[in-house]
């Protein structure tokens, strides 16, 4: 291996600026390239044709523009179904040039003496690359390295005198550039343009290089040769335009892009150092908003875009993995993802059709290319603590509120109260009297003994390379965290071999292949995705956690555990939370396999079909065991044993064109598609068993308490097709259609129609606006599109029945009844989306900016319709509600500060409206519990009582209104002032009842955002994200218990300053604590139970260093990397619990609802990565 | 090159086959209902989904017979039990609601399958009379319950779809037994068995049909049919037990002599079990260890002052009916203190151990002999042969252990038959029914906060609204 060039390469890496997007953007390059694989040989330019190869073989080939220059090959010299040597070969030799191969793959071209073509500065055509038909790479960047001079440079000889040179220095298009950087390559000295873009140097000699540089623009080196005079022009980088993004069933440049679509890359992903793949997301794209709903260890949060457009039938997006929809992305390694991209508007999403309503999520994994193997090992190990914690009263406080309850109960039930208060008819327990003199010092708080600070640790060793014909990614990945709460864990070990193979010039082949292992082992009180026996309030530590008092220890004298509420009635009857975490056992382990095989044949040299057939395979096994013991309540041991499987397949045949025909471009798309799934579980529970010794189900002598098994199958049927056109690169059209037939759809609605058309126009390519020089890229876009949701159960359109069971001769048997109505045009659910964009970046594409506003209305929602229960259902399904959505979203970009030191700053802001426009036939409204639905307001806002301070005084209390006036529970002083809404006869009464329920309050944010900042200076990076939502309410369920001034259980310390008297009222909140409560006081859902969810989380900070070269060649790697991350370091709310991401349910229906959630975690992580 | 597109071509013919079928997937784990009502066991099957129902519905059934009374009260102020107790429940509150709809489920799946067994031939279905005589037992108990509860209700005889739904009326109570409750009842005790072995013991029996024909009679005034109808069920075998202990004794055979008709529960069958232990058990944790129970318990139904005043001293019954403590292990007597707890007394009626939270074996008595025999010494009395009624009452309270009455005239025997039934039946779902039922239902509970219209309960809100047609569907007066 030549020496020079490996430092060249490794020089121009480094010097280069060590772009972090340098790998991503190559990578990125070539897998769009092997997608639509360029056969076409019309360029003649040198320069096109090496490009093309570099293309075609998906390596990289790096040359100097002035080396190639006005060079030309002959059109058919190039013969693709030889090896890339060759070409290069056949080419470069009758040119006078040569390549050399590179060590980490890729080649160079160089000249066998430097060329010097003194024309090439009057004429600066080179510069300018014409609209190409086919994808334009982004120019590698070690192609303008200084020091690829330098080394050629040591060759020139030195000549003694100066010589002055001066010039003007254009854009491209051909406007005067002031303030351009002028340096003589290897000196200090250097000048700038002045205002007319005019400059003056002298230079020591003919072989001095100069470098042209300015912001926003590619820089430029010139050898100065023996001109005097040199006319530059700098060609405007638009490699942002370059990129490459991902729509369905392909990938387009962004500067072709109509939709609304954006993208994280890997690069952002992997600085997260998240452990799963959709938490990514989090505050990074406008119009998507990304909920941590819970931290249990592998949990996946919550992810709407662009608002909530169903009521029933799901709200979550659709995501594709390597082209495969798939339902669930927990096995998934973050690390081995390339892209993620999000399509927004129905013209991105139409090509879903039945399933792309909620948007989709693209993600694809990275590709090898070809050259040698670069193999990298990651390893991260960070620790993580509970983000955020609440303060709940001491041991002594909780004492003085339960007396003060108690002596309020016996007040209100006119007792005497002047007697020891253990004496009093209702008594205090001796319990707190102790702790109230002092005899009982215990203050344990149970929240310390159930959390901890969790290790998280990730190892990751992958090799990515190949050969001309056969490229490969393969990585190993091991991750294990711990939760925050004793014993939960998750675990993942995943392999993914993605390969890449020409099997002959117009065939070729692309195989995914990732198997995957999860176990996770849960404790109680996980969020929305767990089995129902988790989901018991009593078996959650955390609940149990929080409504024990701290002044009882967690265990006996003789280091059992404390049975609450056995025997000591200063406690709340509860189990021993550190018993739940510790001595119940549930795992749920996970067999995931995700493989597709892509065939690829180019019919002719436009036309190519695709065959994909792929596989997903999700076996989960799971059990749970929970012993008999005095800390359970003495509960029999009881004991589950799951086990599912679900197996989905698909099968694709796609057909490509792309041609060009002059300034017409066209590219055309045209599928069909089919997809089955079969999903069976089974579950099997007994609480016979005879002690605690075996927690299988083995142990209890067949005796099961219960048992199902259920099989659910669905399938797919869809064809689809897609053009998109362009003129000049300035007028663009998309238009899509597909059809979906579906098993779950009625007989009366088999299929449903999809259609979807774009336009968008590239303001900034007219010629009328040349003279806009700041302005980079205008594109105005415009879209229409139908998608639906088809989660509309699979055969929920059918009248099925039930089972039933009675006890007769007293045993159990079993019968069935009518399950529900049939409903045989039972249809997918629609919606219709117009979006309008801009894009423009200005200022040298310093300042990027995105602006889109959408409209959506979704139609057809199934909702279950109440209908009269004389008919013996009280509801049936039907296609009935309208759900309207609008929203603004703005993504700004920008580099703030360019060079050695860099800043940008990516910004995006989101706002949605959401509003019910049609419900069942006669619109009555949904109540769920604290969430009601309703005609004109948002699906699911808050309702319930409005509350207005508490009766301060006995006149206060006179004038109203009481709840329940004359009962025992009538309101009293000191209790909450409920607000008189409404009455039996629709006017306020004076009297508080259910006719005074009302909305009280939004679950949805007025706005919300996320920023980051990346910064660099030389081998330091750091990157700074921020996310936040402003305006929306929190119905904090979990009050009930920890705000409702009830004696027995533990209060948040801000109900200490309660109403004591009329002299001594309070904080105006903390009502009179009360054993048996007035007033309506736990009334649930009222304003008592509203928190503020404003939030601003600083979500993620990651520092990293790259070590230098001495260093790294030392220690015989080629790349050593350090890094330290942290995740939510800073929260800054007013929210009183754990998490205000909050979302119990998955239903649309109850929507911001928290009640003992797992709260979630921040994390401080160190990392090594390692290229070998 | 051929052999590839041959192959590009054979993949493709792969993915494209048999779109038709392919898209129609029938469920596996369950079917349509078409497919059922064809043999005896599928009719037989179908019977179980009626009495399923009630299973549900009669977990509820002490709000209605006993919370809303005198003798018992509730000191959970919150909730329901608390609102039912003191006349404040909304008329959206979710008892209301399922209970509506339990009834109406429980009369749709009979009269499916009335509807459906009418062609039904009976040499395949062996036991047509029977299945048929089982759906119109528990079709007259939905319809009875429903009077008694609601009022005029819609006369469902068939199966609805959902416009008829929507323009089926509210009937007059008098219409509903007449041609429905009493109509079902007649033709129930003519082809029900008398009695049942091995895997059918619960059905409905003969004389269940009879008691509860006699009951409704009662509930109607209609002594002189209620007296004949009575009598039947006095001739059919049925005895009071010797120890009136034993009836709430889980560990011996809930189906003995003086079983006439229950609501079966059972443990560890997963789902089969009553919640009344728990329920009703005060929230004192020794008491919960002695006895065994398991799950967090509930406080309800708690004995009120008057019920404990009405027991004689030596009243055998007293002790279970309405308690102020426990005995333990060794004999001591541990009184629930009013400490924390916001429960002084309970019933043991429905006290047993239990491992599982809400897995109870207590059945819930609809109908057992001596309410038989007080009801039928009720139609004596009233119609005039006051000698004859007074040994039936005293059958009851000899088993009771207290002293038998002496002659007493048609008012006293009233009243005394009036305070034996509160004795003898407390906690098992009739006071409340007993007062509307005798016109002393204002009277009585005029001082806990009835109001007039209290006799019934409000028509659940969501009806209302849903069929809205205040001429069609009004809602009960006093709840709007």
């Amino acid at each position: 291996m030549n020496k020079n060039v490996l430092m060249l390469l490794l020089a121009g890496v480094v010097l280069g600026g060590i772009r972090p997007g340098f790998s991503q953007t190559l990578a990125r390059a070539s897998q769009a390239q092997q997608r639509e694989t360029t056969t076409k040989v019309s360029a003649k330019k040198l320069k096109d044709v090496l490009k093309q190869l570099q293309a075609h073989y998906a390596t990289d080939i790096l040359f100097f523009d002035r080396n190639v220059e006005g060079l030309v090959v002959a059109g058919d010299a190039v013969n693709f179904n030889a090896n890339i040597e060759t070409n290069l070969t056949t080419i470069l030799k009758p040119l006078g040039l040569r390549y050399k191969k590179v060590k980490n793959g890729g080649y160079v071209v160089v000249g066998k003496e430097p060329v010097d073509k003194p024309e090439a500065s009057t004429k600066p055509t080179p510069t300018i690359f014409p609209a190409a038909p086919e994808k334009t790479l982004p120019e590698p960047n070690g192609l303008r390295s200084p020091s690829a001079d330098a080394v050629e440079a040591e060759v020139e000889k030195k000549k003694p005198e100066d010589i002055t040179i001066q010039g003007i220095v254009k854009d491209d298009r051909g406007e005067s550039l002031p303030g351009v950087s002028i340096v003589i390559k290897g000196s200090q000295k250097g000048t700038n343009t002045d205002a007319s873009g005019r400059f003056k140097l002298d230079v020591p000699n003919a072989s001095a290089t100069l470098i042209f540089s300015f912001v926003g623009y590619e820089p430029q080196e010139i050898t100065v040769g023996n001109r005097t005079s040199l006319d530059v022009v700098l060609k405007t980088d638009n490699k942002t335009l370059n990129e490459v993004v991902v729509i369905g069933y392909g990938s387009i440049e962004k500067k072709d892009l109509t939709g609304s679509i954006a993208s994280v890359g890997s690069k952002t992903i992997q600085e997260l150092a998240l452990p799963r793949v959709d938490q990514a997301l989090m505050g990074k794209i406008a119009g998507v908003q990304v909920k941590p709903v819970s931290g249990e260890p592998g949990a996946a949060p919550q992810i709407r875009i662009r608002g909530v457009g169903s009521i029933s039938a799901g709200s979550g997006p659709l995501y594709v993995v390597d082209g495969f929809p798939i339902s669930s992305i927990q096995n998934l390694n973050p690390n081995d993802v390339e892209t993620i991209d999000v399509l927004k508007d129905a013209s991105a999403t139409a090509i879903y059709g039945s399933r792309g309503s909620n948007g989709v999520i693209i993600i694809n994994t990275k590709r090898g290319k070809s050259g040698k193997a670069v193999i990298n090992f990651n390893y991260q190990l960070g620790f993580q603590k509970i983000a955020k914690r609440p303060v709940y009263q001491t041991g002594l406080e909780e004492a003085q509120h339960y007396y003060d309850g108690v002596r309020n109960r016996n007040l209100d039930e006119r007792n005497d109260v002047s007697g020891p208060a253990t004496a009093w008819k209702a008594p205090v327990p001796q319990t707190i009297v102790d702790v109230l003199s002092g005899k009982i010092t215990t203050n344990e708080d149970p929240l310390d003994a159930i959390l901890r600070t969790a290790p998280q640790r990730q190892y990751q060793l992958s090799a990515a390379g190949g050969s001309d014909n056969i490229r490969y990614a393969v990585s190993g990945e091991y991750l294990n965290q711990d939760g925050v709460i004793l014993n939960s864990n998750f675990k993942r070990f995943s392999v993914r071999a993605n390969i890449d193979a020409r099997l002959s010039p117009k065939l070729s082949l692309k195989v995914n292949f990732n198997p995957s292992y999860t176990d996770k082992t849960n404790v109680g009180g996980a969020g929305a995705e767990d089995l129902t026996t988790y989901g018991d309030l009593t078996n959650n530590p955390l609940y149990n956690a929080i409504v024990i008092p701290t002044y009882q220890s967690l265990f006996n004298p003789d280091g059992s555990y404390y049975p609450f509420g056995n025997g000591l009635d200063a406690v709340v009857t509860s189990k021993n939370p550190l018993a739940l975490a510790k001595e119940v056992k549930g795992k749920q382990k996970g067999f995931g396999f995700l493989g597709n095989t892509n065939l690829e044949y180019a019919i002719l040299k436009d036309l190519k079909v695709n065959v994909m057939l792929g596989v997903n395979l999700m076996n989960i096994k799971g059990s749970y065991f929970k012993p008999q013991m005095a800390a359970f309540l003495n509960e029999l041991a009881s004991g589950t044993d799951n086990a599912s499987m679900r197996l989905n397949w698909i099968t694709e045949t796609t057909l490509n064109y792309n041609k060009s025909f002059g300034k017409h471009n066209l590219t055309g798309l045209l599928g069909y598609t089919t997809q089955r799934e079969t999903f069976e579980s089974n579950t099997l529970t007994s609480n016979r068993y005879p002690n605690n010794l075996v927690p299988t189900l083995s142990a209890v002598s067949g005796l099961l308490t219960g048992g199902s098994s259920n099989v659910a199958e669905w399938s797919l049927v869809s064809y689809l097709g897609r053009v998109n056109y362009n003129y000049n690169s300035k007028y663009y059209a998309t238009a899509s259609v597909r059809t979906d037939g579906s098993s779950r759809f009625g007989a009366d609605n088999k299929y449903g129609l999809f259609p979807s058309l774009a336009l968008a126009w590239r303001v900034s390519d007219e010629n009328f606006m040349k003279s806009f020089r700041f302005l980079n890229e205008l594109k105005l876009r415009a879209s229409y599109g139908k998608t639906g949701n088809n989660n509309i159960g699979n055969y929920d359109q059918l009248a099925t029945i039930n089972y039933e069971k009675y006890v007769l001769g007293a045993t159990g048997v079993g019968g069935y009844s009518a399950g529900r109505l049939g409903n045989s045009a039972l249809t997918w659910e629609k919606q219709q989306q117009v979006n309008a964009g801009i894009d423009v970046s200005f200022l040298n594409n310093r300042i990027a900016l995105t602006i889109d506003h959408f409209r959506s209305t979704n139609t057809d929602l199934l909702l279950n319709v109440n209908v009269p229960d004389i008919t013996g259902f009280n509801t049936a399904l039907k296609n009935i509600g309208e759900v309207k959505n609008s929203g603004w979203e703005f993504a700004l970009n920008t580099v703030n500060v360019e060079g050695k030191f860099r800043w940008q700053t990516d910004l995006n802001f989101s706002t949605y409206r959401n509003k019910v426009t049609k419900l069942g036939p006669s619109g009555d409204p949904i109540i769920s519990s604290g969430n009601i639905t309703m005609i004109g307001q948002p699906v699911g806002v808050f309702y319930g009582w409005l509350t207005n301070g508490i009766f301060q005084t006995k006149a206060d209390l006179d004038k109203g209104p009481l709840w329940n006036p004359g009962g025992r529970d009538a309101s009293r002083v000191g209790d909450v002032r409920f607000v008189d809404v409404s009455g039996p006869k629709g006017v306020p009464d004076g009297i508080i009842n259910s006719f005074d329920r009302t909305v009280m309050g939004s679950p949805y944010p007025d706005f919300f955002y996320g920023m980051t900042n990346s910064f660099s200076y030389k081998n330091f990076t750091l990157s700074v994200s921020l996310q936040g939502v402003q305006g929306n309410k929190v119905l904090a369920l979990s009050r009930e218990q920890s705000a409702n001034n009830r004696a027995r259980f533990r209060q948040y310390a801000f109900m200490n300053n309660y109403w004591k008297s009329e002299q001594e009222p309070g904080n105006g909140y903390s009502v009179r604590p009360n054993d048996v409560p007035t007033g309506n006081f736990r009334g649930a859902y009222s304003q008592r139970f509203l928190d503020d969810g404003s939030y601003l989380r600083i979500n993620n900070i990651a520092f990293g260093y790259a070590l230098p070269d001495v260093i790294t060649r030392k220690l015989t790697f080629s790349a050593i990397r350090l890094t330290v991350t942290s995740n939510n370091p800073f929260l800054f709310t007013n929210y009183i619990g754990f998490n205000p991401d909050v979302s119990r349910s998955d239903s649309p229906l109850t929507p911001g609802n928290e009640r003992y959630d797992y709260p979630t975690a921040k994390s401080l992580i160190f990392g090594i990565n390692l290229d070998f | 090159m051929k052999k590839i597109i041959a192959l590009v071509a054979v993949l493709s013919m792969l993915t494209t086959s048999c779109t038709k079928d392919f898209i129609e997937i029938l469920p596996v784990d369950t079917i349509t209902l078409d497919l059922l009502y064809k043999s005896d066991k599928d009719y037989q099957d179908a019977v179980i989904g009626i009495y399923g129902i009630y299973q549900d519905q009669y977990q509820n059934m002490y709000y209605f017979g006993d919370i809303r009374g005198d003798d018992v009260w509730d000191e959970l102020v919150k909730g329901t039990p608390g609102a039912v107790d003191n006349f404040t429940l909304s008329n959206d509150d979710g008892l209301l609601i399922s209970t509506w709809r339990n009834y109406y489920k429980a009369i749709t799946r009979a009269n499916t399958l009335l509807e459906r067994i009418k062609e039904a031939d009976v040499a395949v279905v062996k036991n047509k009379d029977r299945h048929i005589a089982e759906a119109e037992f528990l079709r007259a108990l939905a319809y009875f319950d429903l009077v008694r509860i609601f009022g005029d209700v819609p006369l469902v005889t068939k199966t609805l779809s959902i416009d008829e739904a929507y323009k089926t009326p509210r009937e007059k109570v008098d219409k509903i037994y007449d041609e429905i409750i009493i109509k079902d009842l007649l033709d129930a005790e003519a082809k029900l068995p008398a009695s049942y072995s091995g895997a059918d013991l619960g059905r409905a029996t003969r004389g269940a049909a009879k008691a509860l024909l006699g009951k409704v009679y009662m509930t109607r005034k209609d002594f002189t049919k209620a007296e004949a109808k009575l009598q039947e069920v006095t001739t059919m075998g049925y005895n009071l037990l010797a120890n009136w202990a034993d009836l709430w004794d889980y560990t011996k055979n809930e189906r003995h002599s003086e079983y006439i008709y229950d609501i079966e529960y059972e443990q560890g069958l997963g789902g089969e079990g009553s919640v009344f232990t728990n329920r009703f058990t005060p929230k004192v944790t020794s008491m919960i260890a002695f006895y065994g129970i398991a799950g967090s318990v509930d406080d309800q139904n708690t004995p009120h002052q008057v019920l404990f005043d009405l027991f004689d001293a030596k009243d055998k019954r007293k002790d279970i009916t309405a308690a102020r403590g426990y005995t333990d292990a060794t004999g001591k007597f541990i009184p629930i203190l009013i400490s924390s707890n916001n429960m002084s007394a309970y019933t043991r009626k429905y006290i047993v151990k239990i491992p599982t939270a809400n897995d109870s074996p207590a059945n819930w008595k609809v109908i057992r002999y001596a309410d038989v025999l007080l009801m039928y010494a009720e139609a004596l009395n009233e119609n005039g042969k006051t000698s004859a009624a007074l040994p039936f009452l005293n059958q009851i309270r000899t088993r009771a252990g207290v002293t038998p009455y002496a002659a007493l005239s048609q008012a006293e025997m009233r009243d005394k038959i009036v305070l034996e039934r509160r004795m003898e039946l407390a906690f098992e779902g009739h006071r409340w029914f007993d007062l509307v039922r005798t016109g002393q239902a204002f009277p009585v509970m005029q001082k806990y906060g009835m109001k007039t219209h209290n006799t019934l309960w409000p028509i659940p809100l969501a009806q209302i609204q849903l069929i809205n047609d205040r001429a069609l569907f009004p809602q009960n007066p006093g709840y709007d």
